[in-house]
């Protein structure tokens, strides 16, 4: 009873502390230098490993790990991610696009020695297409496939019903079929795949369980592609971004993996560290309801305001948006502006709205396209309807667990107010927010999609058929599910990547979305033990958990920044840990006058109640 | 904790202020508790099922945004993980899974859950088991001196410490630790390393594991011990203070023992009684973790498989987990009522 009360008291101080310490969180380190044989990479990441079984996990992080266990057909090259031979050295397509034969390497061996043929690639690939858990994960890379078979030990068949524009894309890890063929259906669904794992990748994997703290990889020294000139990996997973931030300081980790813009300009600098802003293949948008219906009946459903339904009404508002300022305020300079949902980091599907059209922020065209389009200002100094009615207050949603998601929606409050419309801004948990999305009681809300190296899936989000699933937008238009269809079936990649652009270019001004930002991720590295990395795309990208190996391949031991690099200026920095000792003091005597407070007030306390 | 404590005096006195014939009555008692438990614990059984479900997020949804296409596939992975069958044909099925000792397969991890919670266990246990028994021995010591020195100088220190450290939120205590002892600042070196419950080239279960990892545990664990600590100090300083005015004391100076037998023999032993009821209680709640320092310090215990498990939600774990909780608390509930039976003459069973 006493103790609630001095609680009370002594909150206010410890919370100045708080505040001290928070600011003093960017001290810099001592450096431990290590040259020990063999050498080791240590990645410090953020989120578990879900699972080491292909057919299973989900995490970017389960996804990498495949990788250097296991080989693709088809990876993805480092500089726009386009298909690139990988355990097929070559492929070849016939010309109704019915049927395409790979050419597979004759050079792999498994980790347990036995020789890695066509027989396992069929194997695998007939796995996903008899469907259950394989096929929930990889399936759709398959769309339209019949059957794939393996005439003979270095040639797999592929015979579809319909041609399918995405393949060769075939990013699904190759297993060994004289260990899965054991694995029953049934068996898979709860398979880790840890213990004695045989593979073929880059790397073996030698311990570290799903969900686990620590993971650990060893070179291969049979691996068919160029040899890593590092010997192991370690994986290091923080629960908080700030422990990593002071590992990597420490020199306790050689690799941050995902660190936050803030985190990141804070040790921007430091010696022997290195920091990357990588472009990431995935928008943020602003959504609206153009249009719920009941999926069955085709009735509306939901109450979207008539506003939000028009596209004229959507496309202006795309000029309201300061994207600019969203970046550097919202993101912390985290990202990039965008407009499209192809982000173009794909350079070749990436759709460039020719200048007259392009969104800028110009309020003063949004509002003149809002009165053409007979969203005239009234007395009141509001927006009316075409017809005169009020346009009433927009709902918008944005997601509680995203501050981005909450400030972008409170700047379009702010830029909607400008233009004399109302709207008040309600945050909830994207679980609850997918519901409401399907009930369609929404006018706008905000989120985001992490976009493929083949555009097919984003793009299929917006057909009708997706309402009622996928699509968050209601988006229907006849004229784009037609090219959405071409696209699938169009084999001339030339052809077909114009035609993903003219389905943008009807996006853009249909605006379903006003695209606000392409995300970006952080990393950082120490230049004084690795370099050589591999960014991708290239230039422009992230260095790690990208699709393929590629930079682990390349990347080298160093023993000072800058090495092995032409023209590296070594950068100053220091005065991290200068006066940190001061704020500790401060922080001591802090504590000791509180810890005094408290001793006082509770001996006043003790001796009014004692002594009655 | 107060509350619970004070209820359970109350409870205890009416079962005393019957005028029952003892024997009988001490086994009424016993299985009343007892009864008492295992009704609360079916009563989680069912009510955990239920709860997790009201969760607004379908676990399919954000297993399969972003990355599951066509219809075929969500099919597929809602085909896996149970959920296309009905309500009560998936409580049907969690019953039976649940009294067979069976928690099914975690959504997210895709292995049994019972396997997850054993994994998750041991690092729970090293952590917030050390720190309660550390808090539970130096707090009481400490509240003993303060009592006992009430008005002095020891006293003021050690309230006003140990107050000062209650009222700091822990995860905060954790990243000063962690940014002066893990880090390094200014004079002090690099002392414990930032994260992680040990090393990644040791085997834990090794002597050398065994000191990596006690080296790894030692800032969250000493975070945790100041952080509890006050809890029990103050307890254990008020009722010993209450016990100071007794009179049974003075009979005992009179008597003309010593201070320090009086202390020891006649007030700490009876101004134990309510901080007993506070260990086993707490006892109960080790196992459900301490998410922040578990977050703070990268320490892979239940704590932290909870909070991520309501991320997707991920039934299976989250059932598990808090069946597992309650379970724990029931039992230390039991064990602190029938404790308090034994322990306190004055409750007459």
């Amino acid at each position: 009873m006493v103790s609630d009360r001095v609680k009370r008291a002594t909150g206010g101080v410890a919370a100045g502390v708080l505040g001290l310490t928070m600011s003093w969180i960017g001290v810099s380190a001592p450096q431990a230098a290590s040259a020990d044989d063999p050498v080791v990479f240590t990645v410090g990441m953020t989120n578990e490993v879900d699972s080491f079984n292909p057919f299973l996990g989900i995490e970017a992080e389960s996804f990498e790990m495949w990788a250097l266990m296991y080989d693709q057909l088809i990876t993805y090259s480092p500089k726009d991610m386009s298909p690139q031979p990988g355990l097929a050295s070559d492929w070849e397509t016939s010309d109704d696009g019915l049927t395409w034969t790979f050419t597979i390497r004759d050079d792999v061996k498994w980790s347990d020695g036995k020789p890695l043929t066509s027989a396992d690639v069929a194997f695998t690939l007939n796995r996903i297409l008899d469907g259950g858990p394989e096929a929930a994960t990889w399936g759709s890379y398959l769309t339209s496939v019949d059957s794939i078979t393996a005439p003979d030990p270095t040639t797999v068949v592929m015979k579809l019903s319909k041609p399918n524009a995405v393949l060769p894309l075939l990013p699904m890890p190759i297993v060994p079929e004289h260990i899965w063929k054991n694995i029953s259906e049934e068996e898979v669904k709860s398979y880790a795949n840890e213990g004695e794992v045989v593979g073929s990748g880059p790397f073996r994997y030698v311990s570290g369980t799903a969900g686990g703290s620590t993971y650990k990889f060893k070179v291969n020294p049979d691996y068919w592609g160029p040899q890593p000139k590092i010997d192991e990996i370690d994986y290091v997973v923080y629960q908080a971004d700030d422990p990593m931030v002071q590992a990597l300081k420490t020199g306790e980790i050689d690799f941050a993996e995902d660190v936050p813009p803030l985190q990141l300009k804070a040790i921007e600098g430091e010696d022997g560290i290195k920091t990357v802003t990588g472009a990431s293949p995935s928008f943020a948008e602003i959504a609206f309801n153009t249009g719920s219906v009941d999926v069955d009946t085709g009735e509306p459903i939901g109450d979207p305001n008539p506003a939000v339904m028009d596209p004229k009404f959507r496309y202006a508002l795309g000029f309201a948006i300061d994207r600019d300022l969203l970046i550097e305020r919202a993101y912390q300079g985290g990202g990039e502006p965008g407009d499209t949902i192809i982000p173009p980091a794909y350079s070749q599907y990436h759709y460039d709205a020719p200048a007259d059209l392009k969104w800028s922020y110009d309020p003063d065209r949004a509002a003149q396209l809002l009165d053409e389009a007979g969203y005239k200002m009234g007395d009141d100094g509001k927006r009316t309807m075409p017809d005169g009615s009020p346009i009433g207050t927009l709902r918008l949603l944005a997601r509680s667990e995203s501050p981005e998601s909450l400030h972008t929606m409170d700047y379009f409050q702010e830029w909607l107010a400008d233009l004399g419309i109302d709207s008040e801004v309600t945050a909830m948990e994207s679980g609850k927010l997918t519901n409401v999305i399907l009930d369609g009681d929404f006018d706008a809300f905000q989120w985001g999609w992490y976009v493929e190296p083949d555009p097919d899936s984003m793009l299929s989000y917006m057909t009708c058929g997706q309402r009622g699933n996928w699509s968050d937008s209601w988006y229907c238009n006849p004229a784009y599910d037609k090219l959405y269809e071409q696209q699938h079936a169009e084999l001339d990649d030339a052809k077909r990547a114009e035609e993903v652009k003219q389905m943008q270019a009807i996006l853009y001004q249909d605006a379903p979305y006003l695209v606000t930002a392409y995300d970006s991720i952080g990393e950082a590295y120490r230049c004084d033990r690795f370099e050589g990395f591999v960014p991708q795309p290239n230039p422009g990208g992230i260095l790690l958990f990208q699709y393929g190996v590629r930079s682990y391949e390349e990347m080298y031991p160093v023993t000072h920044c800058g090495e092995g690099q032409a023209d590296e200026s070594a950068s100053a920095s220091d005065g991290g840990g200068l006066g940190t000792g001061a704020i500790v003091g401060v922080g001591v005597a802090a504590l000791a006058a509180v810890g005094a407070v408290g001793g006082i007030l509770l001996h006043r306390r003790s001796t009014a109640d004692e002594r009655e | 904790m107060t509350a619970q404590t004070s209820t359970l005096l109350a409870e205890a006195e009416t079962e005393a202020n019957q005028p029952v014939q003892r024997r009988s009555g001490r086994w009424r008692y016993i299985g009343g508790k007892v009864l008492g438990s295992f009704g609360a614990l079916m009563f989680v059984i069912v009510f955990n099922f239920f709860l997790f479900r009201v969760i607004p997020a379908d676990p399919v949804r954000t297993l399969a945004r972003n990355r599951l296409v066509s219809d075929k596939q969500v099919e597929e992975l809602t085909r896996t993980l149970g959920l296309d069958q009905s309500l009560p044909r998936q409580f049907l099925t969690y019953l039976q899974n649940t009294f067979s000792g069976e928690f099914g397969l975690s959504f997210k991890y895709r292995q049994p859950v019972g396997e997850i919670i054993l994994d998750r266990l041991w690092p729970t246990l090293l952590l917030v088991g050390t720190s309660t028994i550390l808090a539970t021995v130096i707090g009481i010591y400490l509240g003993m001196v303060s009592a006992w020195n009430r008005g002095k100088l020891v006293d003021h220190m050690s309230t006003g410490f140990s107050l000062t450290l209650y009222s700091m939120p822990e995860w905060w205590l954790g990243l000063v630790f962690l940014a002066v002892f893990a880090v390094g600042a200014g004079p002090i070196p690099k002392l414990f390393p930032t994260g992680g419950l040990h090393s990644t080239d040791v085997d834990p279960t090794s002597f050398a594991g065994g000191l990596d990892t006690a080296w790894h545990l030692t800032l969250p664990v000493i975070t945790l011990t100041l952080a509890y600590l006050a809890e029990y100090s103050l307890i254990m300083r008020s009722s010993l203070l209450d016990e100071m005015g007794e009179d049974y004391l003075t009979t005992a100076r009179a008597k003309g023992l010593r201070d320090v037998y009086v202390r020891r023999r006649h007030a700490t032993r009876n101004a134990l009684l309510p901080t007993t009821t506070l260990v086993v209680l707490n006892l109960g709640f080790i196992v459900s973790g301490a998410i922040t320092i578990e977050t703070v310090f990268s320490i892979p215990g239940l704590g932290l498989l909870t909070t991520e498990a309501l991320e997707v939600p991920d039934y299976p774990v989250l059932q598990g987990t808090f069946l597992f909780f309650s379970i724990a608390v029931i039992l230390a509930n039991l064990v602190s009522n029938l404790l308090y039976g034994l322990l306190d003459p004055r409750v007459r069973l």
